[in-house]
């Protein structure tokens, strides 16, 4: 078997403009996941009821559903239902974004529940606010608590980021496919791609070790 | 009960700072307070002693609505807490919480701890806020620790945090739930000197404690409480010399108390009439 790499090297930069766009569509999703996942959680510890469950139900559906069925979703039937029509990057971020959020949503709450009542109450019999309470003291530490869950969902986010290739997003996944069906080199695009993947995802998974290590809880 | 002897008390002369006037607290099917009636005069530093469970920190914590209660009223300086018109936010400010188990900010050092609730609730300026709070540590003695986490602080230093952090909002009452149960008994001394020090000033006081030794040298007056009542309240020399109740006896007699006279000059931690138990609440 004769390996031939050109067919990797003549499109280098389609590959890395392929693996700037899965970066952006990572940074862009967790960027808007994050107040996401932030405004769920809250509503979820909403002391109303309907609010409550509202945002439960949202969480659960994007739980529970695989994230390629939420892409095509949007993807087919926002259009085709409610007459919105988003650009292919549009589509993919939103479709991650909900899903990401809902993941999120549990991390916030956990940690905000794993603060104690104490500290409530330390900071409302001082007079605060309840909205006070949490930005000043609850959400610092509960942040602090989540940030490596944080991380790890940073990671997988990094890697399903590749579903979207689905709808013609021109991340890494899609162009590198696109490549193999052009050149027929499939041994050298995929390994190509695996490589530029884990290139990426490597330190980034390393990061967020790092993170796990030096925030272990301390008080 | 409180209009006759309240004018011997210590302030009885004006309005109480704090009534409690047939206070009910239920959890569930659970009675915790069966109807608490008492009052804090201004100036005066009232002990609630009584065994564990008997509903001294479930009081406490309904003085400032951190607890609903299901019947009966709580007056703060003639404000009803219990009235829809009642702003309960401005007038927790007016009461400073000591907490058993401290409930410093572990997140912030020990000068934000003490600085944000005048940062936070009362919108001072960062410099003016902090040089309080910085006064305020030095007031407890613990001015070298400003920079520090409460981490790396032991307990009894945390608790004079906690103090200084209530303090800083300048309350009108100060408000201790067993500010010395949670310590080390070499650290109890320090923060008992501080409340005492307090009391001297003539800060107006409600404590929780276990401490009879402080309860009987500072208080000016002492209830007692048991199974949600108050079973006996008068000023310490009736409560520790001539409990007119049995059951404020047995109660004594249980933490080895038999009656020291009044003139005692010890530490003012006496191992003896001491108990460590858990928390009640």
């Amino acid at each position: 078997m004769t390996l031939d790499w050109s067919s990797v090297w003549d499109n280098r930069d389609r590959l890395l403009a392929g693996a700037r766009m899965t970066v952006m569509l990572t940074a862009a999703t967790m960027a808007l996941a994050l107040p996401g996942g932030l405004a769920l959680a809250l509503l979820r510890l909403s002391p109303y009821r309907a609010v409550r469950g509202a945002a439960t139900g949202v969480v659960e559906f994007f739980r529970a559903t695989p994230l390629i069925l939420q892409i095509y979703w949007v993807f087919y039937v926002m259009p085709a239902a409610f007459d919105v029509r988003l650009s292919e990057f549009g589509t993919a971020l939103l479709g991650l974004t909900l899903n990401v959020s809902s993941f999120n949503s549990e991390t916030f709450r956990a940690g905000i529940l794993s603060i104690r009542t104490g500290q409530w109450n330390a900071g409302l019999a001082l007079g605060m606010t309840k909205f006070q309470v949490l930005r000043k003291i609850v959400l610092p530490q509960a942040v602090t608590r989540v940030l490596p869950a944080l991380a790890s969902t940073w990671v997988s986010l990094f890697k399903d980021t590749s579903l979207v290739s689905i709808i013609a997003v021109a991340d890494l996944s899609y162009v590198a496919l696109k490549i193999r069906s052009e050149t027929y080199r499939i041994l050298e695009v995929l390994t190509a791609m695996a490589a530029l993947y884990c290139i990426m995802g490597y330190p980034q998974a390393k990061l967020a070790d790092w993170v796990h290590r030096k925030l272990k809880v301390t008080e | 009960m409180s209009g006759d002897n309240g004018r011997a008390r210590v302030g009885g002369a004006a309005a109480p700072i704090l009534a409690f006037d047939g206070v009910v607290k239920r959890y569930g099917a659970i009675e915790a307070l069966s109807g608490i009636t008492f009052q804090v005069n201004r100036g005066e530093v009232v002990c609630l002693i009584g065994p564990s469970g008997s509903g001294k920190s479930t009081l406490l914590r309904c003085a400032n609505a951190l607890e609903t209660i299901e019947g009966g009223r709580v007056v703060f300086d003639g404000i009803d807490l219990q009235d829809k018109e009642s702003d309960v936010r401005k007038l927790r400010q007016r009461m400073g919480m000591v907490f058993q188990n401290f409930e410093l900010f572990p997140h912030l050092t020990v000068l934000r701890n003490v600085a944000i609730g005048p940062l936070t609730v009362l919108g001072m300026a960062r410099a003016a806020g902090e040089s309080r709070a910085a006064e305020l540590l030095r007031k407890v003695g613990l001015a070298d620790k400003a920079a520090q986490h409460p981490a790396a602080l032991s307990g009894g230093q945390q608790q004079r945090v906690a103090i200084a952090r209530a303090l800083a909002m300048q309350p009108d009452v100060m408000l201790f739930d067993e500010p010395t149960s949670a310590l080390d008994p070499e650290t109890v001394g320090e923060v008992l000197s501080v409340m005492k020090a307090l009391a001297d000033e003539g800060m107006t006081m409600v404590v929780v404690t276990h401490e009879m030794d402080f309860a009987k040298r500072v208080a000016d007056w002492v209830v007692v409480f048991d199974r949600g009542l108050v079973i006996e309240q008068g000023p310490p020399r009736q409560i520790f010399e001539q409990p007119t109740v049995p059951r404020t006896r047995e109660f004594l007699s249980h933490l080895g108390w038999h009656g020291e006279g009044l003139t005692g000059t010890g530490p003012l931690v006496d191992r003896s009439a001491r108990i460590r138990e858990a928390p009640d609440s």
